[in-house]
């Protein structure tokens, strides 16, 4: 009777689960936001890991079997995904997150990118031809990508509408607040000159008018060469850099030597949700590259 | 940017209703039936090699992996086929490759493999978009699933040439059939995928369609009426940490039909019908350090159970030949290990082995050498995910020369210098 109570206990759980919207996002900071916006009518998995370089995610066979349970699968887009997940999305097969179902959200098209290239060549390095897709960097750009997941959430699952709502009022809400803060706190930074290892970050200095000097890396995905590092000692020579900017990810001995030589603080910026510890949610997130760079 | 481009448009027109202003185009000229932007995926590799080796050319076209190829000039492939052929400068081949969702329902590939003077379909396949229940339908001609490497294309091997059991079982383009493919991944946390190929079965080397008759209807074997080959694999893999374990076993099974030069009865020709059936069992460990450093594990052991038929025509004896049953029991292996030191530098070693090489073949008279092995070591630089040099070494020790008194070991050494570019869309990586 007992073995037979808990069976049932066990299919109703499992029911449950079952009904629950199961949403696969590439990147961490998706699914933190996702959970906030659907919590206990969805189920949220990350295919990367935050730790990860973004641009070249092992495409673990795992990855499939996510992918091919998945009811809404929302990616960061404008290409980032490109080296790792079209294939896995093949072979997983699921025709409710393929090309063209409404299964799949891609967040880079309710954004405006920057840098989008007029022409495009390899001589410049791995571009990306859609314009820089580290959009989410951008705090003012979180409300909107909740927006549009809300909107999803909403079509795929109109009877959670109401929830889906206040979920969105309440997050919104809480994300201005810090928005006001962390404002405030990088206030006293604005107008400095930095360099940055990739063009991760651009998002969130140009928000707040801090001027990006050069990237550590030769061009995007190459690694720097022993040139253009002096060009770089040459340029910061003339200049006075507030911040090497470096990327968890990425060799940092470049970046270590330049910050050295010229006594500039080389400060480790997280990048996505669970890239560092304290960056564990996507309000932490910003709570910490905040804190990074202004030390309070 | 719709918003805005909203606005201007109800601002001019209203000044248009108004008769403020003519009608203005917001964009100028162009072809109205341009179609430019539905051109499909389109990527070109090439790869070009700069080869030293101890056997001159003509040397090394007269050894053979005894049990596995004949000499060149029969019509079985040989363990060095077009690619890397010449000592000296050599073009491997250049890789057309275009691909586009079809419709809703349909993904196409086409691979192009141009060499110097030729142009062949390599692969040519659709796969289904739309087939629920985690099935997948894929036709055409393409590389088979078997195995982990089988699938693969060459600019995807962490070293120049196959598996030494590979190029023996299947030549060194592997197994390549016009067929039809259906996969299952199941529903379930972990990735299990099972799947399934039915296909022509023209693979010279373990299987064969085209029929023979020699002698006058004395030796007769009928051309196969329909697909010859039934290829079946399960593959799992699990996440430990940073660990990754891919594994998965496989079979092929088809009727084989052998024939090298017996209709023209030569001395020494040979021919056979009879069953082959190859199984696989392959295993993959991956092991992330950081996004940049990473160490693979990668073994794969292959065996060939074939029996049927046999004729052979003896040495000195042209025109009479001999009916005999052939066998073929031959089992090997390979182990590699590559590590990813740096963004740019790649290493890795292999070794490969066959070592149970047993059975008769038909007209053959002595006992066929096995523990037949090779050493392979290769380091790589990167330059960036679009270019590769690449450098390798093989000590050689599975090549033998065959003379009526039997096999001569020919241990080769060879260094190869590689040279692999692409250009054009961005091909993401494999596991
Ligand atoms: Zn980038």
């Amino acid at each position: 009777m007992k073995k037979f109570l808990i069976l049932i206990f066990l299919a109703a759980a499992l029911s449950a689960q079952a009904e629950r919207v199961q949403i696969v996002t590439t990147y961490p900071y998706i699914a933190s936001i996702a959970e906030q916006i659907g919590q206990e009518r969805v189920r949220v998995h990350a295919l990367a890991g935050g730790q990860w370089d973004p641009h070249t995610i092992l495409p673990k066979p795992s990855f499939i079997a996510r992918l091919r349970r998945a009811d809404l699968l929302i990616i960061n887009g404008a290409q980032l995904e490109i080296g790792w997940l079209p294939p896995l999305m093949n072979q997983a097969n699921n025709p409710k997150i393929a090309v063209g179902s409404k299964g799949l959200l891609d967040l880079s098209r309710f954004v405006q990118l920057m840098d989008v290239p007029a022409s495009v060549s390899r001589a410049h390095g791995d571009i990306h031809p859609d314009g820089n897709p580290h959009y989410y960097l951008d705090p003012a750009n979180i409300p909107i990508l909740a927006q549009a997941i809300t909107a999803k959430l909403i079509e795929m699952d109109a009877s959670g509408t109401t929830l889906y709502r206040k979920n969105l009022a309440a997050f919104l809400q809480a994300w201005n607040e810090h928005l006001a803060i962390w404002d405030s706190k990088m206030e006293k930074l604005r107008g400095v000159t930095v360099i940055e290892y990739h063009k991760n970050l651009d998002y969130f200095l140009s928000r707040y008018e801090i001027k990006i000097m050069a990237t550590v890396e030769l061009l995007p995905g190459i690694p720097p060469t022993s040139k253009h590092i002096q060009e770089l000692e040459e340029k910061i020579a003339g200049c006075k850099v507030c911040y090497i900017l470096q990327d968890i990810y990425n060799p940092d001995d470049a970046s270590r030597h330049l910050a050295a030589k010229f006594n500039i603080p080389m400060v480790k910026m997280p990048h996505d949700v669970g890239s560092v510890p304290g960056a564990e949610g996507i309000f932490a997130l910003f709570e910490e590259i905040v804190r990074r760079l202004t030390h309070d | 940017m719709r918003s805005k481009l909203y606005t201007l448009y109800t601002l001019s027109l209203a000044a248009l209703t108004a008769g403020l202003l003519p009608a203005q185009e917001t964009q100028s000229g162009g072809n109205p039936f341009a179609q430019a932007k539905f051109v499909p995926d389109i990527s070109l590799i090439l790869d070009a090699s700069c080869i030293g080796r101890n056997h001159s050319d003509e040397a090394m076209e007269r050894l053979v992996l005894p049990g596995f190829t004949a000499p060149e000039g029969n019509d079985a492939a040989h363990a060095h086929g077009s690619s890397n052929g010449q000592r000296g400068f050599n073009l491997n081949y250049g890789e057309l490759v275009i691909s586009s969702i079809v419709d809703p329902f349909f993904d196409l590939f086409l691979v192009c493999d141009l060499g110097e003077e030729s142009f062949a379909i390599e692969e040519a396949y659709f796969t289904t978009r739309r087939i629920p229940w985690g099935l997948q339908l894929k036709g055409g001609k393409f590389l088979s699933h078997f195995g982990r490497l089988n699938s693969m294309h060459t600019h995807q091997w962490d070293f120049v040439d196959a598996p030494l059991i590979y190029a023996g079982l299947f030549g060194e383009s592997l197994l390549n059939e016009k067929g039809v493919r259906l996969t299952w991944v199941a529903p379930l946390e972990t990735y299990f995928m099972l799947g399934g190929e039915f296909s022509q079965g023209e693979n010279s080397m373990s299987f064969g369609r085209d029929g023979f008759s020699a002698f006058d209807g004395q030796i007769d074997v009928k051309g196969s009426d329909g697909p010859n080959l039934v290829v079946a694999y399960a593959k799992s893999s699990v996440d430990i940490g940073h660990l990754t374990l891919l594994g998965g076993l496989s079979m092929a099974h088809g009727k084989n039909r052998i024939n090298h030069g017996i209709e023209e009865g030569e001395a020494l020709a040979q021919a056979g019908y009879g069953t082959t059936t190859i199984t696989a069992v392959d295993l993959t460990l991956k092991y992330l350090f950081d996004s940049i450093r990473c160490l693979s594990l990668q073994a794969e052991y292959l065996h060939r159970n074939g029996a049927g038929d046999g004729w052979f025509i003896e040495p000195l004896a042209e025109r009479l030949f001999v009916s005999a049953p052939y066998e073929q029991r031959q089992g090997g292996f390979y182990a590699q290990m590559v590590g990813r030191l740096n963004k740019r530098v790649r290493m890795g070693g292999r070794f490969d082995r066959i070592m149970q090489n047993d059975g008769s073949r038909p007209g053959e008279t002595a006992s066929m050498p096995n523990h037949l092995t090779r050493y392979t070591a290769m380091a790589e630089y990167n330059p960036t995910e679009f270019s590769r040099l690449r450098l390798q070494y093989t000590h050689d020790r599975s090549l033998y020369e065959a003379t009526a008194p039997g096999y001569i070991q020919k241990p080769a050494n060879e260094i190869i210098l590689q040279i692999n570019l692409a250009i054009g869309a961005h091909g993401a990586h494999a596991f």
